[in-house]
C-alpha cells in the first residue's frame, strides 16, 4: 500500500481535479422523460385528458431530441390523444408554427425541452404567433449535474490525448533510460504525411481498407526506422540524445513539408476515420487501443527482461555494461519504440482529422515530456512507471478540457497549464523526500553535513 | 520529518485548488455559450472579431467563450469537442485548417450544435452542407480595387510586381481579383514578378530586394498584405528608389492604415472585420428566430488611401 502510494501518488492530484473540475462546472441538465412527464400530468391536473392537446419541442440535440419523443410516447399512453412532437432546428419549429396560426390550432400546452425554451423564436411566440395566446408553456424542471462528469465528457478526456498517451510510452522508456527524444512531434507529421500520401497516390477516395493499413503500417515502419537511427546514433557514436533527436525534429518536419509541399492531403479513403473515430462495442477504437498498450507496455516494463534492462542502463550504465547488458541495443531498442509509438500516435491524428498536415503535432514533444515527468519518471534517469505516465496524461488532458469547460482566455490557459505542471512536480518531490523538503527542513540539511 | 512531508503536501494540494478557483470566474448563466475558435488569437485581426462578438453577442444574453487554435488543427478540433460536450448553443468557427475542420464540424452536427463560419470558408466537402451560414470579405472584389488604384497610379504604364501568398485561398482571390481588374480594363501594365512574400515583413524584404536586382525599373508593386506591403517598402527605400516605386497593400491594418497616412502605401483595400463579427452573431441569431439563412455573406471591401487616412479615427487609435 506505502508502496503504491509512492509510485502513483499522483493519482492524488488527478483525482482533486477532477473534483475541483466537477464543482466548477456544475449546471441544469436536461432531465429525463418520465419525471417531465409527472410534471406536465400535475400542471395538466385531472381535466379531460383526451381533448388536451400537447406539442413537445426537441432540438436536434440527441438529449433534447430523445427528451421531446419520448414524451410523446408517454403521453400517448396516458390517453392523450392530440399529441405532437417536433425535432429540429428553429427553422423546423417555425414551419410548424406557421402552420397552427393558418389553421388556428395552437395546442392547450406546449413543452419546449430546456434549449429550445431559449430559442429566440420561441421567446417571440407570442409576438409573432397571437393565436398562442391560451397555449400553456411548460419547461421541464432541470437538474444539477457537472458537466465535466457526463459520459461524453469523460470520452472526450481520453479521445484527445490518445496521441499523446501513446507517444508517452515511447518516451517513458526513452528518459528512463536517461535520455530524451525531441523528434516525436516532428515524427507525427512525418507518418501522418507518408500514410495519407501512400493512401492517395493508390487510389484516394477510392482506395479500401487495406490499403489504409498499408498507409498506416509504412507510416509507423518508417518513423520506426527514423527513431532507431537515431537511438545507433545515441548509442554508437556517444552524440548526446538532445542534439541526435533536435537534428532529427527539424529534418522530420522539413520532410513533412517537403512531401506534400506545403499543403495537406486530404484526398484519403472513408475507412481512414474507422482507428480515430469509430467504435467498438460503444467504445472508442482509439480508448481500446489505448487500454492495451498501456497494459502491454506495464507488463513488458516490470515483467521481462528487457523491461528491467531499461531500468539498470538508466541508473547506472557502467554498472549494466558490467554486468553484461548490451547498452547499445537497449538505447537503440526504447529509440526504435519512441519512433513507433510517435508513428502510431501520427496515423491516429490522420485518423481523426481525415486528412495528413505537415504542421501536425507542433510541440507536442514537450507535452509528453511533461507528461511522463508529471507521471513520476525521473529525467536523471532510472526509475519511472509506465502507469504513473498514464495518471501524468490524463492530469494533462483534464487540465486542458476542465479549461475549455470552464471557457477560460487561450493566454491563461498556457499559464495555469504551465504552473499545474510545476505544482505537480514539486508536490510529487514534498511526497517522495526529494530535495524540497529538504530546501524547507533544518534537520535535514545538517544530516546531509554529517554525511 | 514525514509529517513536515505531509504538511507541504497538503499545503499545495490547497493551493493547486486556490489557483483553479481563482481562474475561474464564476459565469452569470445567461442563456447559453457560444463557443468560438479561431485560427490565432494573438493576432489583432481576430482579438478584434472576438472583442466585438462578445459585445454583441452579450446584447442577445449570450456569453461568448474565445479559443485560439494557434494554427494547430487538431487542437481546434478538440475545442470544438469540448464545445459540444458542454451542450453549447452554437460554434463560430474560423478554421486552421479548411480540410481537417470538417471533423469537428460534423461532430458538432450530429450533437445538434449549429456551426457559423467567418472569415475562412470550411472546404471538405461533406462538412461544408453542414454549416449553417458564411461570412467573410470579398476578397476577390478587394482585389479588383488594388487594380483600380494601380492603374489610377500608374497612369495605366510600365512594369509591376506582385507579392503573393498563394497557400492561402483568400489571398490567391485577391491576385485574381486584381489581374481580372486589369484584364478587365485592358490595362498596359506589364506584370514581371509575382513572387511569394509569405504575407510577412521579413519575406516582403528580401523577396522585393530581388525583385529590385531583376527588374530595376518596375514602377509599382501590389502586396497581399501590409506587412509583406511594408517589407518591400523598406527593400525600396534601401535601394532608394521611393519616388519611382509606389506600393498597395492590403488590409488597411493598423499598422497599414499609418504607413498610408505617411504615404508609404498608395492604397490598402479595408477589409472589415467588425462587420464580420456583427454579422456572424446575427446570423445566429436569425437562426434561433427560425429565419432562412444565406448559405454565403460576402462582405465588400473599400479603398483605404490619404484621403481617408485623414479623418479616420481608428488610424490614431490604431485599430482595425
Amino acid at each position: 500500500m506505502d508502496r503504491l502510494l509512492r509510485d502513483y501518488g499522483m493519482i492524488f492530484v488527478l483525482l482533486g481535479l477532477c473534483i475541483v473540475f466537477s464543482v466548477l462546472t456544475l449546471e441544469e441538465q436536461m432531465p429525463e422523460s418520465n419525471r417531465v412527464a409527472d410534471q406536465i400530468l400535475k400542471a395538466v391536473g385531472k381535466q379531460n385528458n383526451k381533448k388536451t392537446s400537447v406539442l413537445t419541442i426537441g432540438s436536434s440535440n440527441k438529449g433534447s431530441s430523445t427528451l421531446a419523443q419520448q414524451l410523446e410516447i408517454f403521453l400517448k399512453e396516458e390517453g392523450f390523444n392530440s399529441v405532437r412532437s417536433v425535432v429540429g432546428t428553429p427553422k423546423d419549429l417555425r414551419a410548424v408554427l406557421d402552420e397552427m396560426q393558418t389553421d388556428n390550432s395552437f395546442p392547450h400546452f406546449i413543452v419546449p425541452s430546456q434549449d429550445v425554451s431559449k430559442w429566440r423564436l420561441f421567446e417571440q411566440l407570442l409576438e409573432k404567433y397571437p393565436g398562442s395566446e391560451k397555449t400553456q408553456i411548460v419547461i421541464p424542471e432541470s437538474y444539477l449535474w457537472p458537466n465535466f462528469l457526463k459520459k461524453s465528457n469523460l470520452l472526450a478526456v481520453v479521445d484527445r490525448i490518445v496521441v499523446i498517451a501513446i507517444m508517452a510510452i515511447g518516451m517513458t522508456m526513452v528518459i528512463i533510460t536517461g535520455g530524451i527524444d525531441l523528434s516525436v512531434g516532428s515524427l507525427i507529421a512525418v507518418s501522418a504525411v507518408v500514410g495519407t500520401s501512400i493512401m492517395k497516390a493508390m487510389g484516394g477516395l477510392e482506395a479500401s481498407s487495406f490499403v489504409v493499413l498499408i498507409g498506416f503500417l509504412v507510416g509507423i515502419l518508417f518513423t520506426g526506422l527514423i527513431g532507431a537511427v537515431g537511438g545507433l546514433i545515441v548509442a554508437y557514436f556517444k552524440v548526446p540524445p538532445f542534439i541526435t533527436t533536435l537534428g532529427i525534429m527539424l529534418m522530420g518536419r522539413g520532410l513533412a513539408f517537403m512531401i506534400t509541399g506545403g499543403f495537406s492531403i486530404y484526398q484519403v479513403p472513408p475507412a481512414l476515420t474507422w482507428l480515430g473515430q469509430g467504435k467498438t462495442v460503444g467504445i472508442p477504437n482509439t480508448v481500446v487501443l489505448l487500454v492495451f498498450l498501456y497494459i502491454a507496455a506495464h507488463i513488458f516494463m516490470s515483467h521481462t527482461r528487457l523491461g528491467r534492462y531499461i531500468y539498470a542502463v538508466g541508473g547506472n550504465e557502467e554498472a549494466a555494461r558490467l554486468s553484461g547488458v548490451s547498452v547499445g541495443f537497449v538505447t537503440t531498442f526504447v529509440f526504435l519504440i519512441s519512433g513507433l509509438a510517435a508513428g502510431l500516435g501520427g496515423c491516429i491524428q490522420a485518423s481523426q482529422l481525415n486528412t495528413g498536415t505537415p504542421n501536425m503535432g507542433l510541440m507536442y514533444e514537450l507535452y509528453v515530456i511533461a507528461a511522463v515527468v508529471v507521471g513520476g519518471t525521473s529525467l536523471s534517469g532510472g526509475s519511472g512507471k509506465i502507469l504513473g505516465t498514464l495518471i501524468g496524461v490524463f492530469v494533462i488532458s483534464v487540465i486542458q478540457n476542465g479549461m475549455n469547460l470552464l471557457g477560460l482566455e487561450s493566454y491563461t490557459q498556457q499559464v495555469v497549464l504551465g504552473s499545474v505542471i510545476l505544482i505537480a512536480v514539486l508536490l510529487d518531490k514534498a511526497r517522495s523526500g526529494g530535495t524540497f523538503s529538504g530546501f524547507f527542513s533544518r534537520r535535514n540539511i545538517i544530516g546531509n553535513k554529517d554525511k | 520529518m514525514i509529517r513536515l512531508n505531509r504538511f507541504l503536501s497538503t499545503a499545495l494540494r490547497i493551493s493547486v485548488l486556490v489557483v483553479f478557483c481563482a481562474c475561474s470566474s464564476n459565469s452569470s448563466s445567461s442563456k447559453g455559450k457560444i463557443g468560438m475558435t479561431c485560427m490565432d488569437l494573438t493576432n489583432p485581426f481576430f482579438k478584434l472579431i472576438a472583442m466585438v462578438m462578445q459585445e454583441e453577442a452579450s446584447k442577445y444574453g449570450y456569453e461568448l467563450v474565445p479559443l485560439s487554435g494557434d494554427q494547430d488543427a487538431a487542437k481546434q478540433n478538440n475545442q470544438m469537442v469540448d464545445f459540444v460536450a458542454q451542450g453549447y448553443a452554437a460554434i463560430f468557427l474560423n478554421p486552421v485548417d479548411s480540410k481537417s475542420a470538417g471533423e469537428g464540424v460534423k461532430r458538432a452536427h450530429a450533437a445538434g450544435v449549429p456551426v457559423f463560419t467567418f472569415d475562412v470558408q470550411v472546404t471538405d466537402e461533406e462538412a461544408s452542407k453542414l454549416i449553417q451560414s458564411h461570412i467573410g470579405s470579398d476578397n476577390f472584389q478587394g482585389g479588383r480595387l488594388a487594380g483600380k488604384s494601380m492603374m489610377e497610379v500608374t497612369r495605366d504604364q510600365g512594369k509591376i510586381a506582385i507579392l503573393s501568398l498563394p497557400r492561402i485561398t483568400s489571398c490567391i482571390l485577391r491576385v485574381n481579383g486584381f489581374k481580372d481588374y486589369l484584364k478587365e480594363n485592358n490595362s498596359m501594365l506589364e506584370i514581371v514578378a509575382e513572387l511569394s512574400g509569405e504575407g510577412n515583413r521579413d519575406d516582403g524584404y528580401t523577396v522585393t530586394t530581388d525583385i529590385l536586382q531583376a527588374h530595376p525599373d518596375i514602377v509599382a508593386i501590389f502586396a497581399i498584405n501590409d506587412p509583406s506591403a511594408l517589407g518591400a517598402h523598406s527593400a525600396v527605400v534601401k535601394a532608394g528608389k521611393e519616388d519611382q516605386i509606389t506600393i498597395i497593400g492590403f488590409d488597411a491594418s493598423p499598422a497599414g492604415k499609418q504607413a498610408v497616412y505617411e504615404k508609404k502605401l498608395y492604397d490598402s483595400p479595408q477589409q472589415f472585420p467588425r462587420k464580420m463579427a456583427i454579422g456572424t452573431v446575427r446570423s445566429f441569431i436569425k437562426y434561433l428566430e427560425g429565419e432562412d439563412l444565406p448559405s454565403n455573406n460576402f462582405i465588400g471591401c473599400a479603398h483605404y488611401k490619404y484621403e481617408d487616412s485623414l479623418t479616420d479615427e481608428s488610424r490614431i487609435k490604431e485599430q482595425w
